[in-house]
């Protein structure tokens, strides 16, 4: 049986991509393309041969071609299913009503069987009980037939109430005995009143029928006082027999009391099926992966640690009262810093720029590449000079967020701009995106190379400090490090005559570029000739030693080398997106742009930027989202040590090291709430888009 | 609306129906679950303890039934033995035992426990997680017969890290000699350098190495994001041998603050002795900057003298290098205060159950076995092709020709000790164990703080 | 791109005359800027990709750069101990296994939410758009918070006891799932359906109306439409979709070693090369092999699909 099953499915498994892709072949016949097609075909058949193959060697091949074929065509045949039969509400209405009553039937004894209340032994040694489940179907089915067969009210009530006592008893017939309910005369009355009372007022206030929505109402009652209430297995089969009389009798009136539909209402049923069954897939995974667990969350955010208390808001007051999570003492630092000063300066020249170009042209504030740069910059580290003071898990997060999705975007912007103009596009953006493509016990490893430090007497085996000390050593070094200001003299006397030549042709942008490269030349020329440039110290006898950076351990920029690994990660989702978006760009635009007489950089900002905006939108409220859930990088690369933790991180430790659930959860519901407007924002804004 | 509600009505019952109907009561098939390698087929009864074990003679029993064990050593020489030295015991019985390891593994097993699919054993290498599990009535006692089995497999002070609130929850199955000084066999040869008996003679012996020219210590506590975990080795080593086994349980289970006096002056110690010019070979900043692994090279090559750390530490050994007293690298114990008392720091691994079943007690009693010890010890060593294994136990009564001279100079010294606590950091909270208590000393090795704030931050932290 | 490409002598031409070779100097800066951040960027990559072919004493002791120095030094022992026997059956069990789970976990994923994106974008009903919103806003859902539920269902099943009465109802039975490639792909088909039915719905919505209309006059229903129209136009987002997919589960480490724990014969190779270094990264030398073996695959389908990618990427998000 084994190797004839083996048989079975490697044949099974190549003939079926055989057929598919002859039948690829077949249908898309297309002399252009044929060649193509015959490569698809030739690698369609051996990949086919080669899975046959597989699953002939393979158990676990095997097993999971198998599982996926049998997902595939299971759910194929559930979704064609369901589309076919409420397809037959509008052309054939009692085939409709017979196949909803086998599958409400077989749905009820479905359910009743799994839970272990109907059992059929008709001798102790035989067990039917699997066969009620299609008894049940073909009694639902010809319930269904029947009554959608009745268009006379009085002939439906009678049908009715003689498929609910019939069926009642034959369920009373098949209940385990262990779950006969012991009635008590009092629930059994009350309930059925009240719920009929509950349901007909509600109905009568929403102007529906009163007395259906009343059977409704006592038919649930009933259910409430038959069965929930009283306590099972010790009552007599009359008692359960009677229960599921009513029960049934209940609701085949409640459904045969409404007058039959009408030929519309069976087109519109049909219609109206749609959405939900296109629907149900996506709404029964999400609600059972997402939406349950986060409802589940919630209440556990106002338990204690393992969910035995309730708490009220305790764990939310925790989490920011806790040191390690809002770390407020070191605000006035802020002030004292060098990024401040920075920033501040940058800004002000910034706008300095943008008054003096305004006066000009007459506005209060001119912007420009000028002005406008220096801002973006002077607030960028601004903003860093305050998180980079107030510390704790939640504003090292908003840090990862900000800054992020500030460079990420930024970044996967002008690389893509870049590339749009340059040969090998496709090679370029390739090696931009390749970092997505590696996990990140992958990317843990390889930034480890970057960053690592090594003892100062060591060869350095980490790039960055391998670079910071070379360049200690240079400055520190006699013939090389002359040469080096040589050439770098000489890179200067270019710059500075780069600059004049476009100050001479007018080329604005020229001599800004090339006066700050002249900038940070300069700079560079002055440290490597004066204090020293990059990673030494001077010991006490003299001796030059190499002094390394430990990127993973010095606070607060610790956190910046975890986000470049992030940034060099996303930089590659955000560069093929921007990418495609500047290709859409219509290129007539451009052009009437150009012949205007704007520059490259103008067209840019002001037709370039604008098309693309929606994208830039979806790119930053994207990366928002998930730089805010920002877990794994921090998780391989410091664990949360250092200071560098991050909220999913803390709430993974406090929720799965520390077993607090309660304050985990509570993380995890700030972490979520914290986006949601975002998300709020740009979903309203992209409906707005599709209505136009 | 009110019908598609009822449609959406009948959906809900389908879904309910394709559920109930592939439960237990032996339903048709309807569901579109396909058969995949579902192999875990056992639950875990953990209320359900009051079975006893059958007894140990009716192996035959056992034969088909399967065990899984779930543990932290994850890589191809101590995973791929620790599942030789099972299936030894699995030919033997017929039971078939499979080992999975995982990086991380704790927060792992906590995430399979809440999620009721626990392994059937797990190997937990903090003591202080067994016990915060076996409070919850996640793993069970041991029964009677076992516990008596066990008993005697092992000495008492290391069947003492499992027993919880006076019941036997764990057994020990794997032990690290952390008070190990690991030193340079020619270089002592050629300094004419004695091995230090107490910890006088070693301060002693490191100012006269730098008197001499050389550099004694080896030092570096980085360790990814573990970094740090080395200087509180050191920590828990000192405190053991400055204050006695008493205020070392008292430090662990937070009955004295962590910022005491007593710790103050431990911390200070240790890096007046690091911070001496000369002393440490990665000298300042710098010793939180090497990679604690990274030693072993200096050693060898007499960049330093001396290197302090656990038995594992052989695999960081270059490849090639010999040891033992002719080799190239040799190891003494490190010394106490007072030359009489041998306090030992320890660290291991120990097995609980989760699964109450005659083939799990059964495995569980062999992981105490000194032929378990004797078996994944061969394994390991043909693994790793030669040097020392890596693995060591302390049963009693193993096959001591399994081991190297070496290895078996580390097992005497747990056996003979007089006094054993494990690895305190694995005992505290996670919180300052695996956290503040590593960072921390990072900062204090880093000179980022005085040793009087990392303690009072440490403490600060302390989950109430 | 050739249309760009073809406009920019004419711009050159109503430049003023600075001297062609400075405009030409000038006109290649971006492409070195570009190639400059190209190789940057693959610095990381390429120190990975040296170091897997070198010894753990020498990733210890010198830089891969070194490697160039002394080509000598290259050996393929990480390769070999990566995929040779370990434990775990080596690395080609686990790959297989990363196989299994991906492969259905972008498959499944791509089907429902084509279906309920079509819904979103072209099927009129009441609360679509505030339905829409919460499916949507789920994005923001840290799926750690989701793990043990899932577990639990998977393991034990979902039973509900009916409050005040204290009866309990199975609502899905102990099918035994955890611990099985299953259940890690119906945890990733949930997590993944948020965006990927964001990703469609903008795709699906953008497409001409007129299609749909004309078919609509010539008496196709939804099934059809969506079967015979909206899935081959969409073939290019979904494409893109089951690239990002792929990468995701591909990489995945948390949700498959939670849901199938302490069966090792399921394990993904994310696991497995995880665990190659063993307790204190003692065999690290091992990851820089196992993690190239590793990237291979995805970056083979994202070389496959590169093309659709980019076209579905710009109508899923460009058009809104």
């Amino acid at each position: 049986m084994g190797a004839l099953g083996d048989w079975v499915w490697s044949i099974l498994l190549a003939g079926g991509g055989v057929a598919l892709t002859l039948y690829g072949v077949r249908e898309r016949m297309d002399p252009e393309r044929s060649v193509r097609r015959a490569v698809a075909a030739v690698v369609g058949v051996g990949g086919s041969l080669a899975l046959g193959w597989g699953a002939l060697v393979d158990e676990k091949l095997r097993g999971t071609a198998a599982g996926v074929i049998v997902a595939i065509v299971v759910s194929g045949v559930l979704f064609v299913g369901a589309n076919r039969w409420f397809d037959q509400a509008e052309a054939r209405w009692r085939r409709f009503g017979a196949l909803t009553g086998g599958v409400i039937g077989f749905a009820v004894t479905g359910v009743l069987v799994g839970n272990r209340l109907l059992a059929w032994k008709p001798v102790p040694e035989l067990d039917l009980t699997p066969w009620l489940v299609p008894l049940g179907t073909v009694a639902g089915a010809v319930c269904g037939l029947v009554l959608t067969g009745l268009t006379e009210r009085r002939a439906r009530l009678v049908a009715g109430l003689g498929f609910g006592v019939g069926y009642g008893v034959l369920a009373g017939l098949f209940i385990r005995p262990d779950i006969f309910p012991a009635m008590k005369i009092v629930p059994l009355l009350a309930w059925p009143v009240v719920g009929a009372l509950v349901f007909g007022a509600l109905a009568a206030g929403r102007r529906r029928q009163v007395l259906r929505a009343a059977i409704l109402g006592a038919t649930v009652g009933w259910v409430i006082g038959a069965w929930l209430v009283p306590a099972l297995g010790t009552g007599t089969r009359a008692e359960a027999m009677s229960g599921a009389t009513f029960l049934s009798l209940g609701s085949m009136l409640w459904i045969t009391s409404a007058p039959p539909r009408t030929a519309e209402a069976q087109r519109r049923l049909a219609e109206r099926s749609r959405p939900v069954i296109f629907l149900a897939p996506a709404l029964v995974f999400i609600g059972a992966t997402l939406v349950i667990p986060t409802i589940r969350t919630l209440y556990l955010s106002f338990l204690g640690p393992r969910g035995e208390v309730f708490v009220g808001l305790a764990n939310y007051v925790d989490i920011f009262t806790d040191q390690e999570i809002v770390k407020l003492e070191k605000w006035p630092q802020i002030f004292t810093s060098a990024l401040f000063y920075w920033g501040v300066g940058l800004t002000l020249l910034g706008i300095v720029a943008g008054r003096i170009r305004g006066r000009r042209t007459g506005r209060t504030f001119e912007p420009s590449g000028g002005s406008i740069t220096p801002i973006a910059v002077g607030v960028f580290l601004f903003v860093w000079a305050v998180f980079a003071y107030l510390r704790g898990t939640i504003f090292n997060n908003l840090w990862w967020v900000f800054t992020v999705t500030i460079v990420s975007t930024a970044a996967g912007l002008a690389i893509a701009v870049l590339a749009d103009r340059a040969r090998y596009e496709s090679v370029a953006k390739s090696m931009i995106f390749m970092p997505m493509a590696i996990s990140f016990v992958g990317a843990g490893i390889i930034w480890r190379f970057m960053y690592i430090a090594r003892p100062p007497t060591k060869d350095q085996t980490g790039v960055l400090n391998a670079i910071w000390v070379g360049l200690g050593r240079l400055s520190n070094s006699g013939t090389p490090r002359l040469v080096t200001a040589a050439v770098l003299v000489a890179v200067v006397a270019g710059l500075v005559w780069m600059a004049w030549r476009g100050w001479r042709g007018g080329a604005g942008g020229v001599v800004a570029g090339a006066a700050t490269a002249i900038l940070g030349v300069v700079w560079i020329l002055y440290r490597l000739l004066g204090p020293g440039l990059g990673g030494f110290e001077i010991g006490p006898n003299g001796e030059v030693i190499a002094d390394t950076i430990l990127f993973i351990q010095e606070t607060p920029f610790n956190n910046v080398w975890l986000m470049v690994v992030l940034i060099w990660i996303q930089t590659g989702f955000t560069m093929v997106i921007f990418s495609a978006a500047i290709k859409a760009v219509p290129a007539e635009l451009i052009e009437a742009s150009k012949v205007d007489g704007a520059t490259e950089a103008q067209t840019f900002w002001r037709v370039t930027v604008p098309q693309i905006a929606p994208t830039i939108g979806v790119v930053v409220t994207t990366l928002i989202v998930l730089v805010m859930k920002v877990f794994d990088i921090v998780k391989v690369m410091t664990n949360g040590n250092f200071d560098t933790q991050v909220l999913a991180n803390e709430m993974w430790q406090r929720a799965f090291t520390e077993f607090n659930f309660g304050l985990g959860s509570a993380l995890a519901v700030l972490l979520f709430v914290s986006v949601l407007p975002i998300m709020y924002l740009n979903i309203r804004r992209m409906q707005k888009e599709t209505v136009r | 609306m009110r019908r598609s509600r009822g449609a959406f009505a009948l959906l809900a019952a389908l879904a309910l129906v394709a559920a109930a109907c592939s439960g237990d009561a032996g339903a048709p098939e309807t569901t579109s679950a396909p058969a995949e390698g579902t192999t875990s087929t056992t639950k875990a009864q953990p209320t359900t303890t009051q079975a006893a074990p059958e007894p140990a003679d009716e192996e035959p029993d056992l034969a088909g039934t399967k065990v899984t064990v779930f543990g932290p050593e994850s890589s191809d020489e101590e995973a791929g033995s620790l599942q030789d030295a099972l299936d030894v015991f699995a030919a033997e019985t017929g039971i078939e035992i499979v080992y999975t390891g995982a990086r991380d593994f704790s927060d792992q097993i906590n995430a399979q426990a809440a999620g009721g699919n626990p392994p059937d054993i797990a190997v937990f290498p903090q003591p202080g997680k067994l016990a915060d599990f076996a409070r919850q009535g996640l793993i069970l006692p041991l029964p009677d017969d076992v516990d008596a089995a066990v008993q005697a497999n092992w000495p008492a002070a290391w069947n003492a890290f499992g027993n919880v609130d006076g019941t036997q929850y764990g057994i020990p199955t794997k032990a690290d000699l952390k008070s190990l000084v690991w030193y340079n066999v020619q270089g002592f040869a050629d300094g004419g350098y004695e091995i230090p008996q107490t910890w006088d003679e070693l301060k002693a012996l490191t100012n006269q190495m730098i008197a001499d020219g050389v550099t004694p210590w080896c030092v570096g506590i980085e360790s990814g994001p573990a970094t740090g975990w080395p200087f509180t080795d050191w920590v828990e080593d000192l405190t053991l041998r400055f204050q006695g086994p008493e205020f070392y349980d008292q430090w662990v289970a937070h009955e004295i603050p962590f910022n005491t006096p007593e710790m103050e002056a431990i911390w200070t110690e240790i890096l007046d002795l690091w911070n001496t010019p000369g002393a440490v070979f990665a000298a300042g900043g710098s010793i939180a900057a090497t990679p604690f692994g990274d030693n072993g090279v200096p050693l060898v090559e007499g960049d330093c003298m001396m290197h302090r750390q656990a038995s594992f530490f052989a695999a960081f050994l270059p490849e090639g290098t010999t040891t033992g007293p002719d080799g190239q690298i040799n190891t003494f114990y490190f010394p106490a205060v007072d030359p009489n008392t041998r306090p030992v720091l320890g660290a291991g691994t120990l097995v609980a159950a989760f699964r109450d079943a005659p083939e799990v007690w059964a495995v569980m009693e062999y992981f105490s076995t000194p032929e378990y010890a004797t078996n994944r010890q061969k394994a390991q060593a043909a693994r790793k092709g030669g040097g020392l294994s890596g693995f060591l136990s302390a049963a009693n009564g193993q096959d001591m020709s399994a081991y190297q001279p070496l290895e078996q100079g580390f097992i005497e010294i747990l056996l003979t000790a007089d006094v054993v606590r494990f690895d305190g950091s694995d005992l505290m909270p996670a919180a300052v164990g695996a956290g503040t208590f590593w960072t921390e000393a990072t900062s204090v090795v880093n000179g980022e703080k005085t040793v009087k704030e990392a303690l009072d931050a440490i403490e600060a932290s302390w989950p109430s | 791109m050739t249309a760009t490409a073809e406009t920019r002598p004419v711009r050159a031409v109503a430049e003023p005359p600075i001297g062609w070779r400075l405009y030409r100097l000038l006109r290649a800066i971006p492409t070195w800027v570009l190639w400059g951040l190209v190789v940057v960027w693959s610095i990381p990559t390429v120190g990975l990709l040296v170091n897997s072919f070198r010894d753990r004493d020498a990733q210890r002791t010198s830089g891969w750069w070194v490697g160039f120095v002394e080509p000598g030094s290259f050996t393929l022992q990480n390769y070999r101990d990566v995929l040779g026997s370990g434990p775990t059956g080596g690395l080609w069990d686990a790959l297989l296994n990363s196989f299994a789970i991906a492969i259905p976990a972008t498959v499944i994923p791509i089907a429902i939410a084509a279906f309920a994106a079509y819904a979103f974008a072209w099927i009129e009903f009441r609360g679509r758009e505030w339905l829409f919103i919460g499916t949507v806003s789920l994005l923001a859902i840290p799926l750690q918070v989701a793990l043990i539920p899932l577990l639990q269902l998977y393991s034990g099943g979902a039973q509900w006891t009916i409050p005040f009465v204290d009866k309990t109802l199975r609502l899905f039975p102990d099918l035994d799932l955890a611990g099985s490639v299953t259940a890690v792909w119906l945890t990733h088909t949930g997590f993944a359906l948020p965006f990927a039915i964001f990703l469609l719905h903008n795709y699906i919505a953008g497409l001409p109306r007129d299609v749909f209309e004309s078919a609509l006059i010539d008496g196709a229903d939804h099934f059809k439409i969506f079967w015979r129209l909206v899935v081959p136009l969409s073939i290019p987002v979904l494409a893109a979709f089951a690239i990002f997919q792929f990468l995701w589960t591909w990489n995945d480490y948390l949700v498959a070693l939670t849901m199938i724990g302490g069966n090792r014969e399921a394990l993904p190779a994310t696991v497995a090369i995880a665990s190659l270094a063993g307790e204190f990264a003692l065999r690290e030398n091992l990851l820089t092999a196992g993690a190239f073996v590793q990237t291979v695959v995805p970056i083979a389908v994202f070389f496959a699909l590169q093309r659709y990618f980019v076209r579905g990427i710009l109508a899923g998000s460009v058009k809104g």
